[in-house]
């Protein structure tokens, strides 16, 4: 592989934003470290010298991807707002009771499947990833309350359900970490405060303990307080301009929220759903250790 | 930390201006323009150019177009907007009346 297309390569794998931006300045530099080769063939250098000297006068391939990123990655306030709005109405839900009322979630799930299916199918622009992860929610949701089902029938469906599920969600997480690592733990973070306080309702090795309505309404105010933290994770996280911040700004809100609600349901948590928990832990942290390894 | 360098890095959203509102013109060129303008003073680190042409370009200040050179290879050629004329014209204004007033007291000091 010659100087420039390993270069090339290096500043690709470092720039992680619209694929059409990045190949449009990976063409740039090129133009530039041919132009410079050219120049220093002509006065007498050999093609894999002038190539060398022009790689290296051109500097770091990280650090202008780096650059290049802060140039692009900030957000509008649009674009913030819209990707916050789905966590504000779920804490719309919790301020009074319309929780109970199943018409008002119905709607918030048809809001979600639907921006989400046209954000989808509309270039995956940066304000359909919170919305796509409410999308999952219920797919996910549905192959364990398929476990809750009586005598073996639940197994059943479980075994035809669960890898159809697994890989409707492994297909989205493959598609959204390609286009950014740090998108697919964006679109996870609702599922992991969800499941977080989803966890603080069952009681010994049920899922969900007979009076689950009665604890819900009781957190109901630090639910609201959940996912309020949330959209204003998002919204830092949209318009933050270093990809450090933005690590930062998405991985405290929902850890908090996590490591909080666990230690105050303490033995409540059943058995499935302390692997729902591991589930979506690993499924949200993962992306971020990803790129935390690629600044090692 | 280099007084010249500092000086440089504050200043190269105006030069770059400059130089691509006189004529539109692609990366390389405006590095060698640079140095060949200032007889070699601007030793501008190339790699520092693309971030700021595409940070000019977000703030609307100039625009770049792919375009096809004589020789059938490719170039992104950049143009000022009448936004970046304009930006232009007051850091223009404002260099020049900084340039008189660090000159006066200058010349103050050595007199």
């Amino acid at each position: 592989m010659s100087s420039i297309s390993h270069y090339l390569n290096r500043f690709k794998a470092s720039l992680h934003i619209d694929q059409t931006i990045r190949d449009g300045v990976a063409q740039e530099l090129c133009a530039h470290l041919e132009d410079k080769t050219q120049e220093l063939e002509e006065k007498g250098l050999s093609r894999e010298e002038a190539s060398k000297i022009a790689v290296q006068s051109l500097g770091s391939p990280e650090f202008i991807a780096e650059q290049i990123y802060e140039t692009h990655a900030q957000g509008s306030w649009k674009e913030a707002l819209l990707s916050a709005s789905p966590h504000l109405l779920v804490a719309l839900l919790f301020t009074s009771y319309y929780w109970q009322n199943m018409v008002y979630p119905s709607i918030i799930l048809a809001l979600a499947v639907g921006i989400a299916v046209y954000g989808w199918h509309r270039g995956k622009p940066i304000w359909l990833f919170p919305w796509l992860g409410y999308y999952l929610l219920p797919v996910v949701v549905s192959g364990i309350l398929l476990l809750s089902l009586p005598e073996g029938w639940g197994w059943i469906a479980a075994l035809i359900y669960i890898p159809a599920a697994l890989f409707v969600f492994v297909h989205i997480m493959r598609q959204t970490a390609r286009r950014d690592w740090l998108y697919a733990s964006l679109m996870l973070a609702p599922m992991l405060v969800t499941f977080a306080w989803f966890s603080s309702l069952g009681r010994g090795n049920e899922l969900l303990a007979s009076d689950w309505a009665a604890r819900l309404q009781t957190n109901a105010l630090w639910i609201v307080v959940s996912f309020v933290a949330l959209a204003a994770a998002t919204i830092a996280f949209i318009r933050l301009k270093q990809r450090r911040l933005k690590i930062v700004s998405l991985l405290i809100p929902p850890l908090v929220v996590l490591f909080a609600v666990v230690a105050a349901s303490g033995d409540n948590i059943c058995y499935w759903s302390w692997l729902l928990l591991l589930f979506s832990l690993s499924a949200f942290a993962i992306p971020l250790w990803m790129q935390a390894r690629a600044y090692e | 930390m280099n007084y010249g360098r500092e000086l440089l890095k504050g200043n190269t959203d105006s030069l770059l201006l400059c130089l691509i509102s006189r004529q539109p013109t692609y990366g390389y060129q405006i590095v060698k323009e640079l140095q060949k303008r200032s007889n070699g003073y601007f030793q501008f680190k190339e790699g520092t150019l693309y971030p700021a042409l595409h940070r000019l370009e977000r703030d609307n200040l100039i625009t770049g177009k792919w375009q096809i050179l004589p020789n059938g290879q490719q170039r992104r050629y950049y143009y000022i907007t009448e936004n970046g004329q304009q930006v232009l014209a007051k850091r223009l204004a404002t260099w020049q009346d900084f340039s008189t007033a660090v000159k006066a007291v200058i010349q103050a000091e050595t007199t």
